[in-house]
């Protein structure tokens, strides 16, 4: 369906965007998530055509449309602000597209259509400056598909709205694309919007790709440190990887015994870093060892209470700060003593 | 391609635009420059002749001096009343401020033909004697709604909470007008009296009614002299006040930087 | 202590109610001086427009109002509106490549502000210099082409005095418009005339408001323009102005009034459409 390959974009002396390939298939919904200024808006742009990369080409349903004009490539993008005309009503920017492609069928109807999938069918007639923050990301939305787009692009769609309008958007948004059934690649900075929405997760960092997946895949299966830190919460250990008699990260004076899979297969004595995430931790009020194997002793500096759940910062021995989970009726207190001990298939190698 | 494209779409603008901006310009100092009689451009060889006969000419160093007065005044005048107004006019709350600020704006829309005209016969009324201070009053009528414009439109940007941090640090309203609102406005109030004082210089349409014979101003006598007869002296002339100006306005830059 | 709390809360409301009347006072100073020296002058003016001796009360405005002075008012509608257009044309031109295209687009800004630093009357000298017959026009060509003493010598120069005034406005208006915007259009699938047509244009309409407003007022109020590069046929109401006043003040005062009126009158119609203190803010 969508296929970038080796994309490079520099400006000037700048290289923002590093040999990037990947593809979306017919129906997907794909997510390029990075930091700001990883290069995932400007390979946006150029997917949109916005842009001329310096090299490299983009490929929509087979055909190279590198040097096709934007307005040739029938694509929807739903811009970061909305970018709604000023000038137009909510059903004229709506025409707009159906005008300029030439859209065949009924306008009115298509409008229509669109204006109720939306939820905004009894505001057609207003400017886009009497409308709320999230009821002009909604007309933005069905103005890029309303003449029916091959692809959709969302640019980070949702900046700009407080939290519970970002997680009603983000349902509608997923909801609304598959009802349409359109290819969609999204855009954002916000690991759980990328999370919960995608059918798959280009991870990019520093203009460079880091790992394609779907996002459990990515979440359990991190290729990359910067993968297995930029999405959810970790504690890490680093150190040399000793194989005697199963393998053991030896990180300063403490071992953590990892299970290395087949796709991870370092040589013996190579530098590791190894992640292993809060919901993985058990925390015991007891500071006994009770002799499993990835078992420290630590005490609690800090609580954040979560509801049904605490996060609690356990500085252990050598000052090694790791995050874990509590249930709220465990009542701990700040500077209890604790133990926290993890199953060494949970470790996350990279 | 599109390159091309942008060229050929755009290069004649670029072209006919600028020429029309400033061939004026570069021809009124190249004439200025010819060894000729008549005011050609030089061809064959450059002369400062047209600057030495200019500044042995003691009517043309008076009416610089006039016209260097006249503008500096006006630049005084205009810049106070200007700020004034403009201050009143961000701060307070009144009704109809929009109707009462195009108002200001009026001696910028009647043209200065009814301006120097109107001046003339009410400055006889009241009495306001004919020579400079007719000449200034009116140029600094001419120049204010620039002043306005300039100084207002940074006054609205002015973040008044700087005011506040003055008067609960301890000054008083009148300290923190001369320690803090003054210093941070100067800049848009320099460039205000620039522009009065570049107007006032140039002035020839409502100066012409309110000039006396030994208040003209350099305008006059150019005007003069092109009805009269061309000399490549009031090439020389033009570019000097061109260059006065130029002075001038970097200065005003240097000043309020 | 009872004193002192009822004290304090209206300390800050008299400051406030001070605050406020030093401005009022501020604004009344400007206007009172704009009234004395600008606006009571032209009501004089308007006084000394009516004859108060024989015959009609209103005889210098039949006079004003008849043959050649109307075709004076007509004339220098016509010219300000040809300047205007003129203008607004070469203006939005440059305007939207140093916006959208241009490299070094503080520079070419720059060479539009420099003329204004320039009087405009040695303006108006350069440009009479270039079509006289010592200018290289006639000493190329041997011809000025009909410009020099003629209308299009008048528009000429117009033009050249009054183009900064009309690209300024336009090109703020045209650079304040959301990139995304323009990005938007496209990806919509509409071609580059379209998204000028339907997006750029209709979004930088105050600009050209503005920039029509003022050039069309300085081109009706030129006096230099027609004294310096028309022929005697090309004179404008600031020429008639300045003629008659050597020989009938009362005509002179009823021309100033019959041409006032009738620009504001345009320029009432203007705001109705475009707060003029709003777009010459923009300046």
């Amino acid at each position: 369906m969508l296929e970038v390959k080796n994309l490079t974009k520099y400006y000037g002396d700048l290289l923002a965007v590093d040999d990037v390939s990947f593809r979306i298939e017919e129906g997907e919904f794909a997510t390029l998530l990075g930091p700001s200024g990883c290069g995932k808006s400007t390979t946006l742009h150029a997917i949109a055509g916005l842009i001329d990369a310096s090299s490299g080409s983009v490929h929509l349903r087979g055909k190279d449309v590198s040097d096709v004009a934007p307005y040739e490539r029938n694509i929807g993008l739903v811009f970061q602000h909305s970018a709604l005309f000023p000038h137009m009503t909510v059903e004229e920017n709506l025409r707009y597209g159906l005008k300029m492609q030439n859209f065949d069928g009924d306008h009115d109807d298509q409008v229509q259509k669109y204006l109720e999938m939306v939820q905004m069918a009894d505001h057609a007639d207003h400017k886009p400056d009497e409308l709320s923050g999230g009821q002009q990301r909604r007309i933005s939305f069905a103005r890029a598909l309303v003449y029916e787009p091959d692809i959709l692009l969302l640019d980070e769609p949702l900046t700009g709205l407080d939290r519970v309008l970002r997680e009603d958007m983000r349902n509608e948004i997923r909801s609304i694309q598959q009802e349409v059934d359109v290819t969609t690649l999204h855009v954002t900075h916000d690991q759980s919007e990328a999370l919960s929405m995608s059918d798959r997760v280009i991870v990019m960092n520093d203009g460079r790709k880091e790992q394609v997946g779907h996002p459990t895949e990515l979440y359990e299966r991190p290729e990359t440190e910067f993968v297995a830190e930029f999405l959810g919460q970790s504690t890490k250990f680093q150190g040399e990887l000793v194989d005697s008699p199963s393998p053991i990260v030896q990180a300063g004076s403490r071992e953590i015994h990892v299970k290395t899979n087949g796709r991870f297969d370092p040589a013996d004595g190579e530098e590791v870093s190894t992640y292993i995430r809060p919901e993985e931790i058990t925390v015991y009020r007891s500071p006994q060892a009770n002799g499993d194997v990835n078992t420290f002793t630590g005490t609690v500096r800090d609580i954040e209470y979560l509801g049904h759940r605490a996060e609690l910062e356990i500085e252990l021995g050598d000052g090694t700060v790791v995050t874990a989970f509590s249930q709220t009726s465990d009542e701990l207190d700040i500077d209890d003593e604790v133990a926290v001990q993890f199953d060494p298939e949970k470790v996350i190698c990279v | 391609m599109t390159e091309l494209r942008t060229r050929l779409a755009f290069y004649p603008a670029i072209v006919l635009v600028y020429a029309i901006l400033l061939v004026p310009l570069v021809i009124v100092i190249a004439t200025s420059l010819t060894v000729q009689s008549a005011p050609t451009i030089p061809t064959d060889g450059l002369t400062l002749d047209w600057y030495v006969s200019l500044f042995q000419n003691q009517r043309l160093i008076d009416a610089m001096i006039v016209s260097t007065i006249v503008a500096s005044a006006t630049a005084v005048v205009a810049g106070i009343v200007g700020t004034i107004t403009a201050f009143g006019f961000v701060r307070a709350e009144v009704r109809m401020k929009e109707t009462f600020a195009t108002l200001m704006l009026l001696p910028l829309m009647i043209s200065p033909v009814i301006t120097g005209v109107a001046f003339l016969r009410f400055g006889g009324l009241l009495a306001i004697p004919r020579g400079y201070p007719q000449i200034i009053l009116a140029h600094s009528i001419l120049a204010l709604p620039f002043v306005f414009l300039i100084v207002r439109s940074r006054l609205l940007t002015f973040d008044e909470r700087l005011e506040d941090a003055s008067m609960i640090m301890g000054a008083n309203r009148l300290e923190t007008t001369f320690n803090v609102t003054i210093p941070v406005i100067a800049p848009a109030m320099i460039a205000g009296m620039l522009i009065a004082f570049v107007i006032s210089f140039g002035e020839f349409t409502a100066t012409q009614f309110l000039v006396t014979p030994s208040t003209t101003t350099v305008p006059i006598i150019i005007f003069n002299q092109i009805q009269t007869g061309l000399s490549p002296e009031i090439s020389a002339l033009a570019t000097t006040l061109v260059a006065i100006m130029i002075i001038v306005s970097v200065l005003g830059d240097r000043i309020s930087s | 202590m009872n004193l002192g709390t009822v004290r304090l809360p209206e300390m800050p409301s008299l400051s406030m109610l001070r605050d406020r009347s030093t401005a009022k006072l501020l604004m009344a100073i400007g206007l009172g001086w704009l009234t004395i020296f600008f606006i009571v002058p032209v009501v004089v003016l308007l006084f000394e427009s009516l004859n108060f001796g024989e015959g009609s009360l209103l005889e210098n405005y039949s006079t004003a109002l008849s043959g050649t002075y109307l075709r004076t008012l007509g004339r220098t509608m016509a010219y300000a509106f040809i300047t205007t257009i003129v203008c607004l044309v070469l203006a939005y031109w440059i305007a939207y490549y140093i916006a959208f295209k241009a490299k070094r687009q503080m520079l070419m800004l720059g060479f539009v502000l420099l003329p204004l630093w320039v009087a405009i009357i040695i303006r108006y000298f350069g440009v009479s210099l270039f079509f006289l017959p010592t200018g290289p026009v006639q000493q190329t060509f041997g011809t000025d082409f009909g410009v020099l003493f003629s209308t299009t010598g008048v528009i000429v120069g117009l033009t050249s005095a009054l183009l900064p005034f009309a690209i300024l406005p336009i090109y703020n208006s045209l650079q304040s418009i959301d990139e995304e915007l323009i990005n938007a259009s496209q990806v919509l699938g509409a071609r580059p005339m379209s998204t000028l047509r339907t997006v750029i244009f209709p979004l930088s309409l105050s600009g050209v408001i503005a920039s029509a407003l003022f050039v069309y007022i300085l081109a009706a109020g030129s006096f230099l323009a027609p004294a310096i590069l028309g022929g005697p046929g090309d004179f404008m109401m600031a020429n008639v102005i300045e003629q008659s006043f050597s020989y009938s003040i009362p005509l002179a005062a009823a021309l100033s009034v019959v041409f006032t009126v009738a620009l504001l009158i345009l320029i009432g119609i203007f705001n109705h459409y475009a707060n003029i203190s709003e777009v010459l803010g923009d300046l």
